[in-house]
């Protein structure tokens, strides 16, 4: 049971896909301009993932490692259209927001990510608690995110008023550009609260890559090691 | 040898798992999805296009055949007696297909309006095909010579937008060809 709990419940801080393993960016940047967009992705996304660790995990031992990546796919891809005829069915208006984000979760590197990294080397219940994990981190992130874009780009929240009158909101934030630039601040944030952390536990501060950059040079900062 | 053979069996297997249970499953939703699509896309541009109507123009709605093609009409009825008849059709624009619902007034022998349902015009110059103030034009405008100005007509293109207004005005020229040949056809299927 604690090994079922500990494979759950990493996916939601300790191994948050977007913001700590920074996975599965395309849908966090372009769906999340309100939170209800968000939410929808993330469900689709959970669906998907659950399933798909699932079924890896069911077949894994039938699979030669030659093909194994494109069985994923396969699989993949098969619960993706699935998800997408089933959002047309029942919830055309999400299908009309989500559009062609919804064909992209294939491409989504989190469902390949896990498939490989996790369903493919663990038993099936380990595995369906390490999808769930990680799509519930996954849509709580994309969920946070759109609320923060949408309350200060159109003062509303799950297309509730939320903000006082005179509120003028940011247009900006609702664009691409604010996507970016939430996210960055967030990413920030994030690595803020983890050096405080560390810093409590007596641990020396992360501070950028730790590895050579001098003989990189591809980075602004390779001057100054 | 024997690798390769279970990497092809394996793939094919899965391959064709999940390509059937997807075909079973496109079968199951096909009538749902297109009762939404009639819902979410179609109707609210039959609701500007039509007015006065006391049925339900998406449940009433009858296919025709015009030059080998079908054709999806939604009819407006009041008193059991047809009003006006919508019907969708398709013209290039600039970025793809333009699909415009166009009304038709019966008794008037008008148009009753146009909106359009999708297009994928350039937000902002191309996309304004789709405001009031361009298909207004068309409210009550007479069965004949819908054409912009530059051609000879009455239609006031947007400005910076042409060909999005051509692919516009010549959706609403084909719905008036099917409207004209079909009309009597119309009148019989609804009365």
């Amino acid at each position: 049971m604690s090994k079922l709990w500990k494979e759950f419940s990493k996916g939601l801080w300790k191994e948050l896909p977007p913001f700590k393993l920074v996975l599965g960016l395309c849908p966090v940047l372009a769906v999340t301009n309100t939170a209800n967009n968000g939410l929808g992705m993330g469900a689709a996304v959970i669906f998907v993932l659950t399933l798909s660790n699932l079924l890896v995990s069911l077949v894994r031992k039938a699979i030669p490692a030659k093909v194994r990546i494109a069985c994923f796919i396969v699989i993949a891809a098969s619960l993706v259209v699935a998800v997408e005829l089933l959002m047309q069915a029942f919830s055309y208006p999400l299908y009309q927001q989500l559009g062609i984000f919804v064909p992209l979760i294939v491409v989504n590197c989190i469902i390949l990510g896990r498939a490989e990294a996790f369903a493919s080397k663990n038993p099936p219940l380990l595995s369906i608690a390490d999808g769930l994990g990680m799509g519930i981190g996954f849509t709580m992130s994309l969920t946070f995110l759109g609320s923060l874009r949408e309350i200060l780009g159109q003062g509303t929240w799950f297309g509730m008023h939320v903000t006082w009158d005179g509120f003028e909101p940011f247009g900006f934030m609702v664009q691409a550009p604010g996507a970016f630039v939430s996210l960055g601040v967030l990413l920030a944030l994030m690595n803020f609260m983890e050096n405080v952390r560390r810093k409590r536990r007596g641990l020396k501060a992360v501070e950028g890559p730790s590895h050579d950059c001098g003989s990189c040079g591809a980075c602004g900062s390779s001057s100054k090691c | 040898m024997k690798e390769m053979i279970k990497m092809v069996v394996v793939l094919s297997v899965l391959c064709a798992i999940s390509g059937s249970g997807l075909a079973a499953l496109k079968q199951v939703t096909e009538p749902i999805i297109e009762e939404q699509v009639l819902t979410y896309v179609q109707a609210p541009a039959i609701e500007s296009v039509l007015t006065g109507y006391d049925n339900d123009p998406i449940k009433d709605r009858k296919k025709f055949e015009y030059d080998g093609q079908v054709v999806m009409v939604f009819p407006a009825i009041k008193d059991g007696k047809l009003i006006g008849v919508a019907l969708e059709t398709a013209s290039k624009g600039f970025g793809g297909q333009i699909n415009v619902m166009v009304g038709f007034d019966v008794a008037a022998g008008a148009l009753s309006g146009i909106g359009i349902t999708t297009m994928k015009e350039t937000p902002g110059i191309g996309s304004r095909v789709a405001e009031s103030g361009f298909t207004a034009q068309f409210q009550g405008h007479p069965l004949k010579m819908v054409e912009l100005k530059s051609k000879g007509g009455d239609i006031d293109a947007i400005a910076g937008a042409t060909i999005s207004s051509t692919g516009t005005v010549n959706a609403v020229q084909n719905a008036l060809a099917i409207y004209n040949s079909l009309k009597d056809q119309f009148a019989q299927s609804w009365s």
